[in-house]
């Protein structure tokens, strides 16, 4: 009795919304509703074929991400229904876990064939990108091997195709943004609907490294101005 | 021949209209004075008395701000704070709030101390009557000093330009001026009065659970036209325009809650007894997680207080206990246990009980199948900053399963209510989770 007294009191003296000490098991067990999609660290579910494993992605994407679901941002109602009455402090928490998580190897189904013609063409863009409509490569920010880059662009490689297409969708139709400027809504703006599902189809064959981390944040300026991509702060995550 | 000369029009009017006309003076007379009389209708004109705005009163209004949650239907999802333009989905159409910032031009830069008081006390604001969504109803239980302490807080608040969407109610509804008719039959004023056989604290209770925290809004049971029935306020109910049900608040139906529990659930979102899930988790999120521990304790004494109220009969079902058996109990234990125990005693302030919940064995049990189909999360708040969820199920499992899940928890241990059948979850998984 007496301990719980002083635990109890121990409780209060936190500063308000302080959040206590909490090891990976106990991150997992507080977060069983994520794990119901995207697998108990992040990894993937089996069978949650359309639905993006977490681990190993930066922070700092994680954080905006769940920013975006739970303030209108990104939409999907049921990450919406789950989270929007979190504040920063968890999400953040939330973000740095699955961030800390070692990458994964998608387990996910392979992607549709791809005709060598198109595969060509997909492997150009996403690497060299296309100076005359002033689209850079993909692995100008997302990095060489689509492993992803602190603090805020996420890795490519291996992603679900249905997964990729529908967010890369969800720009162009609106339904998706990021905190602005939203630098993949002006890329996803000089796609077309056929090359959407090129690059998707290749980037979900692409399969990483099994010790696969994001690059350290670039010194030189990345080459689009991105609201999302810029810093993050694991106490409070960032401000929009 | 002539025909038989029967009376004159005029006299016909004379001996008929003259009466109908009186008596339908003297009904509209009467319910206009029911509604709050012809005063509740004239908004106060311009006046240059300033609310006093020292840093107590701006304290006070803006702790009442927050129990009252203004930001809460007054903000966008992601939009700037007060700046109104949420949707209320209705039976009659969708409506927004509007913008509170003290911009003058769609806001309330313009509006008086004594605008804002007539405007909580009566519904009828600057720019005519407002409609029930907003919670006139409780808000006129506010004292003027604290209506003044709220509007003093909200002048403070940064000024942002730009009008909510234009409303999208149907028929009559979409016509302002009816709500005069509206509040003629089903609006009726009355007035708290401090109650010297009780306490100090069990008033203040009152004044808050009745006030300015509009408890009712939600826990009420709603008759014509959309009205809370005064005389039902507490029943509960499907809460309007959202698949959840609120559950009734009085001593019987809080029967299991001790004062503190009740307190401290208010404050952080958990108790042994449950976890604060749906709207309840956005109220405790936004709202009275800023409570007092004195006024949280306040509103717990009051609530406990409540005499009990009939329910609406429940339509006879059979008994889910007639559905348990050794497949459900295989279910249960695989995917349930781990948390809410195999006894259904879960683990306090982390995983809700299940056994004797009125959640999981309420006569509706939409609540219960929402949080089966989608899972849960009690909202973050200072004394739960980590919370645990509840992970959805929807898609993991056959609806047979979940069926026998839902039905084994409603029959198990206390637990004795009627069986789930396939149509109400079929029902359940249509439901808007946004």
């Amino acid at each position: 009795m007496r301990l719980f007294a002083l635990l109890a009191l121990m409780a209060f003296a936190l500063p308000a919304g302080a959040l206590p000490d909490l090891d990976d098991e106990a991150m997992a067990e507080r977060l069983a509703a994520c794990a119901a999609c995207h697998g108990p660290r992040g990894e993937g579910a089996p069978g949650s074929e359309y639905y993006p494993h977490l681990a190993g992605k930066p922070a700092g994407y994680l954080f905006a991400q769940m920013q975006g679901f739970r303030d209108g941002r990104r939409h999907y109602p049921q990450m919406v229904y789950l989270m929007r009455n979190w504040d920063d402090a968890w999400l953040a928490r939330i973000a740095s876990f699955f961030a800390a998580q070692p990458g994964v190897v998608p387990r996910h189904a392979p992607p549709p064939v791809q005709s060598a013609a198109d595969r060509s063409r997909a492997e150009t863009l996403v690497h060299e990108g296309d100076r005359g409509r002033e689209l850079p490569a993909c692995a100008s920010c997302h990095g060489p091997q689509l492993q992803g880059r602190e603090p805020g662009v996420p890795a490519l490689a291996g992603l679900p195709t249905d997964y990729l297409i529908a967010q890369l969708g969800g720009w162009m139709t609106g339904a998706r943004h990021s905190i602005e400027p939203d630098c993949m809504a002006r890329v996803v703006a000089r796609l077309d609907p056929a090359e959407v599902r090129r690059i998707a189809t290749y980037l979900a064959g692409l399969v990483p490294e099994p010790d696969s981390r994001p690059l350290e944040a670039s010194a030189e300026p990345l080459p689009l101005d991105c609201g999302g991509a810029t810093r993050f702060d694991p106490a409070r995550g960032v401000a929009p | 021949m002539s025909a038989p000369k029967g009376p004159s029009l005029a006299t016909l009017l004379m001996a008929f209209g003259f009466p109908l006309f009186v008596l339908l003076a003297v009904v509209t007379g009467f319910l206009i004075a029911e509604q709050g009389g012809l005063a509740a209708l004239s908004v106060p004109d311009e006046d240059a008395e300033t609310p006093s705005a020292d840093a107590a009163t701006l304290a006070r209004g803006e702790y009442l701000a927050r129990l009252g949650d203004c930001a809460a239907c007054h903000t966008a999802r992601g939009g700037k704070p007060l700046a109104g333009g949420r949707a209320f989905r209705t039976p009659w159409g969708t409506l927004y709030s509007s913008n509170l910032t003290p911009d003058p031009e769609h806001g309330i830069g313009r509006w008086t101390a004594a605008q804002f008081r007539h405007a909580l006390a009566h519904g009828v604001g600057r720019s005519g009557l407002l409609y029930p969504a907003f919670p006139f109803e409780s808000f006129q239980h506010l004292s003027a000093d604290d209506a003044d302490a709220i509007f003093a807080w909200l002048r403070q608040q940064p000024e942002v330009a730009g009008a909510p969407p234009e409303n999208t109610l149907e028929g009559l509804a979409g016509w302002r001026p009816a709500l005069i008719g509206w509040r003629m039959l089903l609006h009726r004023p009355w007035a708290l009065r401090f109650d010297d056989a009780r306490g100090e604290a069990w008033n203040r209770g009152r004044y808050l659970v009745e006030g300015i925290a509009h408890c009712a809004m939600c826990h009420g049971e709603r008759g014509r036209l959309g009205a809370l029935d005064r005389s039902r306020r507490f029943v509960g109910g499907r809460i309007l325009g959202q698949g959840w049900v609120a559950p009734p608040l009085d001593r019987e139906s809080l029967a299991h809650w001790s004062r503190d529990d009740l307190a401290g659930y208010l404050r952080t979102g958990v108790a042994p007894q449950a976890s604060a899930y749906g709207p309840m988790a956005e109220v405790v999120g936004s709202s009275l997680r800023h409570l007092t521990e004195s006024d949280a304790r306040a509103i717990a004494e009051y609530l406990l207080s409540l005499p009990p109220l009939p329910q609406r009969p429940a339509p006879p079902a059979r008994p889910a206990r007639q559905t348990v058996g050794p497949a459900s109990t295989a279910l249960y234990e695989k995917h349930c246990a781990d948390c809410h125990g195999r006894d259904g005693r879960g683990r306090a302030r982390v995983y809700p009980p299940l056994d004797g919940n009125p959640q999981v064995v309420a006569s509706d049990p939409v609540n219960l199948m929402r949080v089966v189909l989608f899972g849960a999360a009690p909202p973050t708040t200072p004394g739960n900053p980590a919370p645990h969820t509840m992970p959805p199920f929807a898609d993991r499992m056959p609806e047979a399963d979940l069926l026998a899940i839902l039905n084994h928890v409603r029959g198990s241990w206390n637990n004795d209510a009627g069986e789930i059948p396939p149509y109400q979850l079929r029902q359940a998984r249509a439901l808007p989770l946004e």
